[in-house]
C-alpha cells in the first residue's frame, strides 16, 4: 500500500488510490464469481487477507489498468458520482447485471476547507478490514444472483460531473437500465474522504 | 643457558641469605656482571649512597665528637652554641635528606627486584621451553639415527643383492656365449651338409634334364602318330554319314511306296465314287423334271394358301359385320320401344297442347310454346307484382312500427306531462299554501306595524294617563297575544309542512328547495356540500400523499438502481472496452454463421435435388432401393451370370467350332464371316490355292448375293449353268466341289 499514510494520515490522492485498488480487486472478483470469463484465465492472489482471483487475460488487464488510472485521477478531484460495472449479454446487448460503486465525498478530519488538503486519520488497517467485508459479500452474492447462462461481457461506466473533461479514447454513453430489476445494497466502506457504497442490480429471472 | 640458570640460582641463594639477615635486604650482582652489563650502575650508586652514609656517619660522629668535645670543654659561648645549633639543624636536614635518599633507593631496589623476578620467571619459562625442545630434538635425533641405521642395512642388503644379480647375469652371459658357440658350430656343420646336398641336387638336375630331352623326342613322335589317327577318323565319319544318307533314302523310298499303295487303294474308292456320281448325274434331268413339277405344285399350293387367307379374311370380315348387324338389330328393337314411348308422350303432349291452346287454334308445338311463353310472361309479371306488394307491405309495416313507436313516445310524453301536471298542481297547492302563509305573515307584520304605530301614536302625544297606559298595555298584550297565536299557527303550519315534506319522497327535491324552509334547506345542503367537499379534499389529500410516497419509493429505488440526474452527471466509458469487442465478435460470429447457414442450405438443396434425381431414377428402374444388401446380391448374381455366360460362350464356341468342322467335313466348304456382319467367305476343301474363295452377302430380304472375287471370275461357266440356269446356290457349290475334287484327283493321279 503506497497510500500516503505517514503519520496515519490519508490524503485525497491516497484515498483515490485505495478505492481504485478496491475497484480492481472487486471487478476481477466479480468477473470470476459471475463466470463472465473462463475460470482457467484467472490466477489467485492474496489481498485484504483473502484469496482473490485475478484475470490473466492481457486485454482485460490493460483495460482495467487504463480505466482505473483515469478513475483514480478523477476521484482525486472528487468528480465521480459512481462507477458502474455493467454485465451484458454479448449477443443481445441486454443489460443483465449492474454493479454500482457509489462514491460519496466525506470531509475526513475536517481540519481544513481546501479540498486538496483534506486528510483522514483513519487507520489503513481498518479501511482494509472494511473492504475485506465488502469483498466477502461480493463473493457471497453468487448464492442469490441469477445464473448467467449466456455468453456475457462487461463494461465499466463512470458517472462523472458534467464539467469533467473526457480524455481521448473515452466516449460519452447512456446509463445502463435493467428491465424488471432487483437491487441489493452491500456493505459500504469509507476511507474518511470517500464513502463507497456497493450496490448490485440484477434482472429478476421470470 | 645452563650458565644463566646456575647464575640465577646463585643470585636467588644470595638473595635468600640476605633475607634471613636483619640487615636491610640487598642483592649482590657480582655474579650477574657477566650477563648484565648495565647493572653496574646500581652498585656504583650503592657505593655512592654508602659513601654518603659513611659521610653522614662521619659527620654525626664528628658532631658527636664535637658534642662530646663541647661537653668536655668549658661551656660554650652563645655564638658557639648558636653555631652548633645551626650545625645541628644542618645535620638534621642532611639526615632527613639522606633518609629520603635511602627510601628512594629502597624503592628503586624493590622495583628492580620485581623486574628481575619477572625476568627470571620469563627466563625460566624460556629455559623450560628450550629444554623441552632439546628433548624433542634428541628424540628426533634418535629416530633419525635409527632410520639411518635401517637405511644403511638396506643399502648393504641392496649391494649384496646387486652383487648376487651381477654374478647371476655373468653366469647367464657365459652360458649364452657357450650356446652361441654351439649354435655357430651347428651352423657350420649345416653349411657343410648343405653344400654337399647342393652338389648332389645339381647332379640330379642334370640327370633329369637329360630325361626331359628324351621324353620331348618321344612326344613329337606320338604327335605325328596322332595326326595320322585323326585323318583316319575323318574318313570314318564321312563313311558313316554316307551310310546314314543311304538309310534315309531307303526309308523315304519305303514311305513313298506305302503312299503310292495307299493312293492306289484310294483311287479304287474314287473310281467307285465317280461311278456313283456319274449315275447321279445321269439322273439329274429326271430330277429337274421332278423339281419343275414340284415347283409348280408348290406354286399351286402357295396360291391355294393365298386363297385360303383371303377366305379367312372374308370370313372374319363377315363375322364382324354379322356382330355389328346383331348389335344394330338389338338397337333397332330398343329404338322401336323408345319410339313407341315417344309417340305416346307426343300424344300426351298433343293432348296437353289441345287442353291449353285456344280451341280454334291449330294444335302445334309452336302454339304450345307461345302459350307457355305467354304464361311465363304472365308469371313474371305476377312475380314482379308480388314483389312490389311485398315491399309495400314491408314499408307499411315499418310505418306501422314507426307509428307505434311514436304513439309510445306520445303516451310517454303524455304520462310525463301528466306527472308534470300533478307536480305543477302540487306546486300550485304549495304555492297557495305559501301564499297563505305569506299573507298571514304579512298580516302579522301589518298588525305588528300597526301596534308599533299605535305605540308611537300613544307615546307621541305624551299623555301619561294611568288608564290609558293600562289600556295601552292591555291592547298591547292582546296584540302580542294575537301575534303569538299567529306565530303559533305559523309554527304549526310550518311543522305540518315539514312533516309533509318529510313524508314526501325525495322525488321532487326542487319542490323542497323551493319550499318555505328553503333557507334551512339551503343551509343544510351547504353544510352537506361543504362536508362532501371536505371529504373529497381529504381523500384527494390522502391519495396525493400515497402517490407522493410511492414516487419517493420509486425515486429511491431508481436511485439505488442506477438512475441518476442526467443534468448533473454524465456517463463515460472507454471506447475500447471488452463489451464492444465482444459485441463485434458476436456480430462477426453471427455473420459467419449466417453465411455458413446459407452455404449449408444451398448444399442441402443441391443434395435434395440430387436425391430426387436419384430417387426418380431409382423409381424408373423398377423401384429398386439401393440397399447395400441388394447391391451385393446383385453383384453376386452378376458374377455368377458372367461366369455362366463365359461357360456358355466357351460351350458355344466349341460347339460352333465343331459345327463348322462338321460342315466343312460334310459339305467341303469352310464358311468364314468376314468384316461387316453379312459378308461370308467360302473356301472349298479342294481349292488349289488359299486365295481361291467366294464371297456372299446376305441382303435385307434374307437372300444371298454373290460378290465378285478374283476366283469367281474364273468360274463363269459354272455360274452361268448353275446360278443363272438353275438359280440354285447349293447346286452351284456342289458342282464346284465336284469340279475341284476331280481336278485334285487328276493332279494326284
Amino acid at each position: 500500500m503506497s497510500a500516503q499514510a505517514t503519520k496515519n494520515c490519508i490524503t485525497l490522492k491516497g484515498s483515490a488510490q485505495i478505492i481504485a485498488e478496491y475497484l480492481k480487486y472487486g471487478i476481477n472478483s466479480i468477473l470470476f464469481q459471475r463466470g463472465i470469463y473462463p475460470a482457467e484465465t484467472f490466477e489467485s492472489t492474496q489481498q485484504y487477507g483473502l484469496t482473490i482471483l485475478m484475470s490473466k487475460d492481457p486485454k482485460i488487464e490493460e483495460f482495467l489498468k487504463k480505466v482505473l488510472e483515469q478513475t483514480e485521477e478523477w476521484l482525486g478531484k472528487n468528480m465521480i458520482n459512481k462507477v458502474s460495472m455493467v454485465i451484458t449479454n454479448a449477443h443481445t446487448k441486454e443489460v443483465l447485471e449492474c454493479w454500482d460503486f457509489k462514491m460519496n465525498a466525506e470531509l475526513g478530519d475536517g481540519e481544513t476547507i481546501d479540498p486538496q488538503k483534506l486528510t483522514s486519520s483513519k487507520e489503513l488497517k481498518r479501511i482494509q478490514n472494511e473492504i475485506r467485508d465488502v469483498m466477502r459479500q461480493i463473493s457471497a452474492t453468487v448464492t442469490y444472483l441469477p445464473l448467467l447462462d449466456c455468453i456475457c461481457t462487461f463494461d465499466v461506466m463512470i458517472h462523472t460531473l458534467q464539467t469533467c473533461d473526457i480524455p481521448e479514447s473515452w466516449d460519452e454513453t447512456g446509463p445502463a437500465f435493467i428491465q424488471n430489476a432487483q437491487a441489493v445494497q452491500l456493505r459500504s466502506f469509507s476511507t474518511g474522504l470517500h464513502k463507497v457504497d456497493t450496490v448490485v442490480n440484477y434482472k429478476m429471472s421470470s | 643457558m645452563e650458565d644463566i640458570k646456575t647464575s640465577l640460582d646463585k643470585i636467588l641463594a644470595k638473595f635468600n641469605d640476605s633475607v634471613s639477615h636483619s640487615a636491610p635486604k640487598k642483592l649482590t650482582f657480582e655474579h650477574l656482571s657477566d650477563s648484565f652489563n648495565d647493572s653496574g650502575t646500581i652498585p656504583k650508586k650503592r657505593r655512592l649512597s654508602q659513601s654518603f652514609e659513611d659521610n653522614g656517619l662521619n659527620i654525626s660522629l664528628n658532631t658527636s665528637n664535637v658534642s662530646l668535645n663541647s661537653s668536655a670543654a668549658p661551656p660554650p659561648s652563645p655564638w658557639e652554641t648558636r653555631r652548633m645549633k645551626a650545625d645541628l639543624i644542618e645535620a638534621r636536614t642532611r639526615i632527613s635528606k639522606l633518609k629520603q635518599e635511602v627510601e628512594r633507593l629502597h624503592k628503586l631496589r624493590q622495583e628492580s627486584e620485581t623486574l628481575y623476578e619477572s625476568r627470571v620467571s620469563e627466563l625460566k619459562k624460556q629455559c623450560e621451553f628450550s629444554s623441552n625442545k632439546i628433548q624433542d630434538l634428541e628424540k628426533h635425533m634418535q629416530l633419525l639415527r635409527k632410520r639411518e641405521h635401517a637405511a644403511k642395512q638396506d643399502l648393504i642388503k641392496a649391494q649384496s643383492d646387486l652383487q648376487q644379480q651381477k654374478h647371476g647375469y655373468e653366469e647367464v652371459i657365459i652360458k649364452l656365449q657357450r650356446a652361441k658357440h654351439e649354435v655357430e658350430e651347428n651352423a657350420r656343420l649345416v653349411q657343410n651338409s648343405m653344400a654337399n646336398e647342393l652338389g648332389e641336387y645339381k647332379r640330379h638336375a642334370e640327370k633329369i634334364e637329360l630325361e626331359l630331352e628324351l621324353s620331348c623326342d618321344e612326344l613329337e613322335s606320338l604327335r605325328s602318330q596322332m595326326d595320322d589317327l585323326k585323318s583316319k577318323a575323318c574318313c570314318y565319319d564321312d563313311l558313316k554319314l554316307d551310310n546314314e544318307k543311304v538309310n534315309q533314302e531307303l526309308e523315304n523310298a519305303n514311305q513313298r511306296i506305302k503312299e503310292l499303295e495307299f493312293e492306289i487303294a484310294s483311287y479304287n474308292d474314287w473310281k467307285e465314287i465317280t461311278k456313283n456320281s456319274q449315275d447321279r448325274l445321269l439322273s439329274i434331268p429326271n430330277m429337274d423334271k421332278e423339281l419343275e413339277r414340284l415347283r409348280s405344285n408348290n406354286k399351286h399350293l402357295q396360291e391355294l394358301l393365298g386363297n385360303k387367307l383371303l377366305l379367312e379374311e372374308q370370313v372374319y370380315d363377315l363375322r364382324s359385320r354379322l356382330e355389328r348387324e346383331e348389335g344394330a338389330r338389338s338397337e333397332v328393337v330398343a329404338l322401336q320401344v323408345q319410339l313407341k314411348h315417344a309417340q305416346e308422350e307426343v300424344k300426351e303432349w298433343v293432348k296437353v297442347a289441345q287442353d291449353h291452346c285456344s280451341p280454334n287454334m291449330l294444335v302445334s308445338p309452336l302454339a304450345l310454346r307461345a302459350r307457355i311463353e305467354e304464361l311465363l310472361q304472365h308469371d313474371v309479371l305476377m312475380a314482379s307484382e308480388k314483389n312490389t306488394k311485398a315491399s309495400e307491405s314491408k314499408t307499411m309495416e315499418s310505418e306501422l312500427l314507426d307509428y307505434k313507436q311514436k304513439c309510445e313516445i306520445y303516451s310517454k310524453n303524455m304520462e310525463e306531462l301528466n306527472v308534470a301536471l300533478k307536480r305543477h298542481k302540487a306546486f300550485k297547492d304549495r304555492v297557495q299554501k305559501k301564499l297563505l302563509l305569506v299573507s298571514k305573515e304579512r298580516d302579522c307584520y301589518k298588525q305588528l306595524l300597526e301596534n308599533f304605530e299605535k305605540d308611537l301614536t300613544i307615546s307621541n302625544p305624551i299623555a301619561p294617563d294611568l288608564s290609558s297606559t293600562e289600556n295601552q298595555l292591555k291592547t298591547r298584550i292582546e296584540m302580542l297575544e294575537k301575534t303569538l297565536v299567529g306565530y303559533k299557527d305559523m309554527c304549526a303550519s310550518l311543522e305540518k309542512e315539514l312533516n309533509t315534506a318529510k313524508s314526501l319522497p325525495n322525488s321532487d327535491p326542487t319542490g323542497d328547495q323551493s319550499s318555505v324552509n328553503m333557507s334551512v334547506d339551503a343551509n343544510a345542503t351547504g353544510y352537506e356540500h361543504f362536508k362532501k367537499e371536505l371529504d373529497t379534499l381529504r381523500m384527494e389529500n390522502e391519495r396525493l400523499r400515497r402517490r407522493k410516497e410511492e414516487l419517493e419509493l420509486e425515486l429511491e429505488h431508481r436511485c439505488l438502481k442506477g438512475d441518476f440526474n442526467m443534468e448533473k452527471y454524465k456517463v463515460v466509458h472507454m471506447r475500447l472496452n471488452p463489451a464492444n469487442e465482444a459485441y463485434e465478435n458476436a456480430d462477426n460470429l453471427i455473420e459467419k454463421l449466417q453465411a455458413e447457414i446459407e452455404r449449408l442450405k444451398r448444399k442441402n438443396k443441391k443434395l435434395e435435388e440430387d436425391n430426387e434425381v436419384t430417387q426418380a431414377r431409382l423409381n424408373e428402374t423398377t423401384n429398386i432401393t439401393m440397399n447395400f444388401k441388394e447391391i451385393n446380391q446383385l453383384r453376386g448374381e452378376l458374377e455368377s451370370m458372367n461366369s455362366k455366360m463365359k461357360k456358355m460362350k466357351e460351350c458355344y464356341k466349341s460347339a460352333s467350332m465343331e459345327f463348322r468342322e462338321v460342315v466343312y467335313m460334310l459339305f467341303g466348304y469352310r464358311i468364314d464371316r468376314v468384316g461387316s456382319n453379312t459378308n461370308y467367305k467360302i473356301s472349298s476343301m479342294y481349292a488349289e490355292d488359299p486365295d481361291h474363295y467366294l464371297n456372299f452377302r446376305l441382303n435385307e430380304s434374307n437372300m444371298l448375293d454373290m460378290l465378285e472375287t478374283p476366283y469367281s471370275a474364273t468360274l463363269k461357266s459354272l455360274i452361268e449353268t448353275q446360278l443363272v440356269g438353275n438359280k440354285s446356290l447349293p447346286a452351284f457349290l456342289s458342282a464346284l466341289t465336284l469340279d475341284l475334287f476331280q481336278k485334285a484327283t487328276i493332279t494326284l493321279s
